[in-house]
């Protein structure tokens, strides 16, 4: 059925497309945004009210093993957050991790309409895509883990960047995979050994790699597919206090890999806050002496343009951090002084060591804390080139995703900032220059930073992020008029307006209005599928199968994902990468 | 999967938790004549599967068509005032997500059968999170194997031979260079597979447990034995256990259905913490039926709670203890029950089954079981991984595809389907 | 020779032969042969004075039911076994402490020699939990 519609007179705010705060009409035709529509097409007077391209959030742990030890462990954070079912929609728990429908109808009506889960085992990517379909409502994407996987480290210590680049296209075929996320490359894999890695050079048990040489190998690969994401990182060191320094030595070491093609960004650094940790002046690496590593971030970001960023914002009270960074995860168990449920996931030959979950609450009260909350915060706020930031809160480990509208409040309100400063430890003032940053994100950078920047740097810029002729018609249309609106001085307001839209549209279907779910539609799955020359092909199919017969425990010929869990979901972007060399 | 001149490879098994997938399987005709690689229980499954098949919808003993059938199911579920939907872990993972769409429609509970194997096991994480293995990993690294409760060689008869005692790539000797200790309260056939057999008390795992991690933590005790063990051999086992390079600990029902139930599993999962400040040690639930895991995964998913889930208020309540099978039924709570893939009137004990009998039961099976015997609506469904496809989760979380091999029976379709069929019935009469 | 009765812990779980029988069907002989046994040391089958094979009578708070003996030479004396399933469940209560899970492991019964009573079938044991409700 052809289904035409007309959005009338909304206030547009489109930085791909250069428009920022304009009265305009936006056409759709069959999902798909378009020049103009046949008479008889659908229209909705959408006057004084904020329009934007729906939400993409490229790191939202949505899916998967970890997230469901999660909610199995932890049923306690969900109990009092029931998700009742109502005759077009399906019931669960909405706390901070919420379950399958949930999640799909929580981002549906904030306006998001694209997530990514950014750490899937390739291994376990059946249960992945079953989830899948009890998610609604957006197009999803995955990033396979290749960090500290014996198959890489095979490769890397050839240095056979070729065979690797083959092992990721070959992976991401066979499971749906969008890009190549890497966690703690070594230390997880040395965590099956009771170890960690912190340094660039640092030994790997067993074998002759570092997280010097996996990272550089897996980004050169990256680059020599083509791929449309670059390397999504998670360094060494994550939560340690002074990492902000051994985090630009890991993104320096990085500048080696050349872009393959205009994009000139190689790496994004995921969830800075937990990257970025400072300390104070002639201070120890220590949690007493812990300062905001904003600031020195914000100047090797404005000086370094080849790599991206998100924040990873905590937003304080109940999280649950889970990351495939396992010897981290144990870190923060111990340093709850063993109190804490500590779950611990190895998977086989991909992840030896294992991920990690530890329910952790962000206390406003704690130094430590505090520092860790102001650090992204000053950072956001110092950084001149928005295009390679995006918000987040590393769902659910800096707090949930539903906690957008208030990061987006201390981002766009000075106000809501110095109310908060007073809330929180003296430190958040003390150990940053937070409370003397005057700057306020416009409604610009906001769907700059929600919309427009992750759309590129996830690489879907062409259909994702945008209301421009081509683009999906994936629309975000908020209650408020901004000509009118002091959204600064009234911080509430941006928490109301951003946590429901007042109407969310999902390739042309209204999904939502005014946070209620009019309309479940089943999500779509995005991903890229690398076409290799026949010589590589039939090399890593050789290679691939006589090192998984030998390492999994289970048959090779069951690895990839069948066909029938994927063919009504997938929209799988083919890319040319025969010139890669067998 | 490869599939020649009738010849199936790679097939996963669906007998228990280990889903071991690599079954060759021989057809002739509408016949599975031959399962190479399956243990014994395996190859009853598979070349058995057309004994004992019950293969007509009946409602009250009487044939009738499968519309009529799901017709009588549907008027009993919708009269019903406490609904309890019950199995469901020896049955794919889609039928499972039915499931749960069905209960929240009738405003019913919905368990599976964990709540009467591991369900002590997540209530013991639910306190204290869990260090988990996985099955590769223990076959790589693994240099000290403990089974604590299980008994693998009646239970998950490949476990050892086909995960356990191979060779690995950092464990080039199985028998050399990786012991297997079987901790249990009987001598059990896994006795006789293992480098070691320490028995102890009945009831006493949890004073053991945490006497090993007391032990562990370098703490002196006045105590000369503890759980029929003496001091010194205990002290060594914990000196043996801190000083492997990587342990793991399989533990079954001798753990989670014994005195102390879900505080055992606690204890266990705080031993292996402990150990993990000193060496590398993992567990894992040695979990019974093939797909129980997936149970549990996809009810998570779908509900947030993993068993024992209630839909009474339109949304999902988790309360074990209220909303499992055994007291739900005990108790005198449920008035009607839907059964699928399990069979509650041979595993469950008496007073539960004793008001089973006094009330409605649907039941869904492929096989004519004890249950068939008293429900008043029978519904045959195809064997998943033999008649239908799916998918179901190992017990160490790594899913895995399932085959269609044959077809079913004339006229026998997937449970999934039955279940589809119900809810569109049911969905006309709640409107 | 000591033909009084004999208190022992019985606990259940699983055996190769039940888990065959079960997979092949239930309403079978084999399930009903794997299944009501009671496995005893030998110290017991001594004081009850029977033989491998014969049958007894075990007895919980809530029921009794015959089922075969058999010697297990593993056992230590005060510790039986059944296979899990409807013999030994029909022993078992239904208290589960509040977790779901009912006291499979660990109950507490008297065995008296009984050769020659009669081992009900898998359907007759139905229709006796049936009738008595």
């Amino acid at each position: 059925m052809t289904e035409h519609l007309v959005l009338k007179n909304g206030v547009v705010f489109d930085p791909m497309n250069d428009v920022d705060g304009e009265v305009m009409d936006i056409c759709v035709s069959n999902g798909k945004i378009v020049e103009k529509v046949p008479g008889n097409a659908k229209v909705i007077d959408l006057k004084g009210s904020t329009v934007m391209a729906g939400g993409v959030d490229p790191h939202s742990h949505i899916l998967g093993s970890k997230l469901n030890v999660a909610r199995l462990t932890s049923p306690e954070v969900n109990r009092y957050h029931p998700y009742p079912a109502t005759r077009k929609t399906r019931s669960g728990v909405a706390g901070i991790i919420p379950s399958s429908y949930a999640t799909g109808y929580l981002y549906s009506a904030m306006g998001y309409t694209t997530v990514v889960e950014p750490a899937l085992p390739a291994t376990k990517a059946l249960g992945a895509w079953e989830e899948i379909e009890d998610i609604p409502g957006l197009d999803i994407g995955m990033l396979p883990l290749f960090c500290n996987s014996m198959i890489s480290f095979k490769y890397i210590e050839e240095g056979d960047i070729s065979g690797l680049a083959a092992y990721i296209a070959w992976t991401l075929k066979k499971v749906g995979g969008l890009g190549v996320k890497v966690v703690n490359p070594g230390g997880t894999y040395a965590w099956a050994y009771g170890k960690n890695v912190c340094g660039l050079d640092d030994e790997v048990p067993e074998w002759d790699v570092t997280p010097r040489t996996i990272m550089t190998g897996l980004s050169d690969a990256v680059q020599k597919l083509g791929l449309p994401h670059q390397m999504h990182f998670h360094p060494t060191n994550l939560g340690k206090p002074g990492n902000v320094y051994t985090t630009m030595q890991q993104l320096d070491a990085l500048k080696g890999t050349k872009p393959s093609g205009k994009k000139k960004e190689t790496v994004h650094l995921t969830h800075m806050a937990f990257d970025c940790l400072g300390v104070v002046e002639e201070g120890m690496a220590n949690w007493k002496d812990v300062a905001s590593g904003g600031l020195t971030f914000a100047d090797y970001y404005n000086k370094n343009k080849h790599f991206t960023t998100d924040l990873g914002q905590i937003t304080f009270g109940q999280s649950m951090t889970m990351t495939g960074d396992g010897p981290f995860q144990h870190s923060l168990y111990l340093m709850t002084g063993g109190k804490a449920k500590w779950s611990n996931i190895p998977v086989d030959v991909e992840l030896p060591g294992g991920a990690g979950i530890v329910p952790f609450t962000f206390e406003p009260k704690s130094s430590a804390n505090a520092v860790q909350w102001v650090g992204s915060l000053e950072f956001a706020l110092s950084v001149k080139d928005l295009w390679r930031l995006f918000l987040s809160t590393d769902h659910p480990n800096g707090g949930p995703f539903m906690k957008y509208p208030l990061l987006m409040s201390w981002l766009m309100s000075k106000k809501q900032r110095d109310l908060w400063l007073e809330k929180v430890h003296k430190f958040a003032s003390e150990r940053s220059t937070l409370a003397e940053i005057e700057r306020e994100y416009t409604l610009n950078d906001i769907a700059i930073t929600t919309r427009a920047a992750p759309a590129k740097i996830l690489g879907v810029e062409k259909t994702k992020g945008h209301l421009g002729i081509g683009a999906d018609a994936d629309i975000a249309v908020y209650g408020f008029n901004p000509e009118k609106t002091d959204l600064a001085k009234n911080p509430d307001l941006i928490l109301k307006y951003f946590t429901q839209t007042k109407f969310t549209f999902k390739g042309g279907q209204q999904i939502s209005k005014k946070g209620v779910i009019a309309k479940q539609l089943p999500s779509r799955v995005i991903s890229v599928h690398p076409e290799l020359n026949e010589d590589l092909s039939r090399r890593i199919d050789r290679e691939l199968e006589e090192m998984m017969s030998k390492w999994f425990s289970h048959s090779f010929s069951n690895y990839p994902v069948p066909k029938r869990y994927r063919e009504h979901l997938e929209m799988p972007t083919v890319i040319d990468a025969t010139s890669i060399q067998a | 999967m490869t599939e020649a001149n009738n010849i199936f490879k790679d097939v996963p098994c669906t007998f228990c938790g280990c889903l071991c997938d690599d079954l060759i399987i021989e057809v002739d005709g509408d016949r599975i004549v031959k399962n190479t690689n399956g243990c014994p229980i395996s190859k009853e499954r598979f070349v058995g599967h057309t004994e004992n098949r019950c293969l007509q919808p009946t409602v009250n003993g009487n044939t009738v068509t499968l519309e009529k059938a799901v017709e009588r199911a549907v008027e009993l579920i919708a009269s019903s005032k406490r609904p309890l939907i019950y199995g469901l872990s020896s049955t794919e993972n889609d039928a499972q997500r039915e499931a749960y769409r069905l209960a929240e429609l009738a405003r019913g509970v919905v368990d599976n059968t964990t709540s009467v194997c591991h369900g002590p096991t997540i209530l013991g994480a639910q306190e204290s999170g869990e260090a988990a293995a996985s099955l590769a990993e223990v076959r790589h690294r693994s240099d000290l194997v403990i089974y604590w409760g299980a008994n693998p060689a009646a239970a998950h008869p490949r476990h050892i031979p086909h995960y356990i005692r191979q060779p690995g790539e950092y464990i080039k000797d199985p028998k050399q260079d990786r012991k297997i200790w079987l901790v249990d309260i009987r001598a059990t056939t896994t006795a006789r597979m293992a480098d070691r057999f320490i028995r102890i008390e009945p009831g006493t795992d949890l004073e053991v447990l945490q006497t090993l991690r007391a032990l562990i933590r370098g703490n002196k005790l006045d105590a000369t034995e503890v759980g029929g063990i003496n001091i010194t051999e205990l002290e060594e086992i914990a000196a043996a256990m801190k000083s492997a390079k990587y342990g793991t600990l399989f533990f079954g029902l001798g753990l989670t259905q014994s005195w102390g139930r879900h505080r055992n599993i606690d204890a266990a999962i705080r031993l292996i913490q402990d150990l993990n400040a000193h060496t590398k040690w993992g567990m894992m639930p040695m979990r019974g039926h093939y797909n129980v895991s997936g149970a549990n995964k996809t009810s998570t998913w779908v509900t947030g709670y993993p068993y024992a889930v209630d839909f009474a208020r339109g949304y999902p309540r988790f309360q074990p203890g209220e909303y499992t099978a055994v007291d739900m039924l005990a108790r005198g709570e449920a008035d009607v029950l839907l059964n699928i893939a399990a069979d509650p009137v041979a595993h469950f004990p008496r007073a539960a089954v004793s008001h089973l009998m006094k009330i409605p039961v649907i039941n869904i099976d492929p096989k004519i079981n004890m249950t068939s015997q008293v429900a008043e609506v029978n519904i045959p469904a195809a064997i998943a991984g033999i008649e239908c496809d799916g998918a179901a989760t190992r017990m160490d979380g790594l899913p895995l595809y399932l085959r269609k091999i044959i077809e079913p029976p004339q006229g026998v379709i997937p449970d999934r389907d039955i279940l589809r069929m119900m809810i569109k019935s049911l969905e006309k009469v709640m409107k | 020779m000591n033909n009084g009765s004999v208190k022992v812990l019985v606990t259940s779980g699983r055996t190769l032969s039940q888990g065959r029988a079960m997979e092949k069907g239930k309403m079978t002989s084999d399930y009903e042969n794997a299944v009501a046994v009671c496995e005893l040391d030998s110290t017991a089958m001594e004081s009850l004075g029977i033989k491998n094979g014969e049958t007894v009578v075990v007895k919980s708070d809530i029921g009794e039911i015959a089922v075969k003996a058999k010697l297990n030479k593993q056992l230590v004396p005060g510790i039986a076994f059944i296979p899990c399933g409807p013999y030994f469940n029909f022993l078992l209560d239904s208290y589960t402490q509040h977790t779901g899970m009912p006291g499979f492991k660990s109950l507490t019964v008297s065995i008296d020699a009984a050769p020659g009573a009669k081992i009900l079938t898998v359907e007759e044991l139905t229709k006796m939990i049936k009738e008595a409700t």
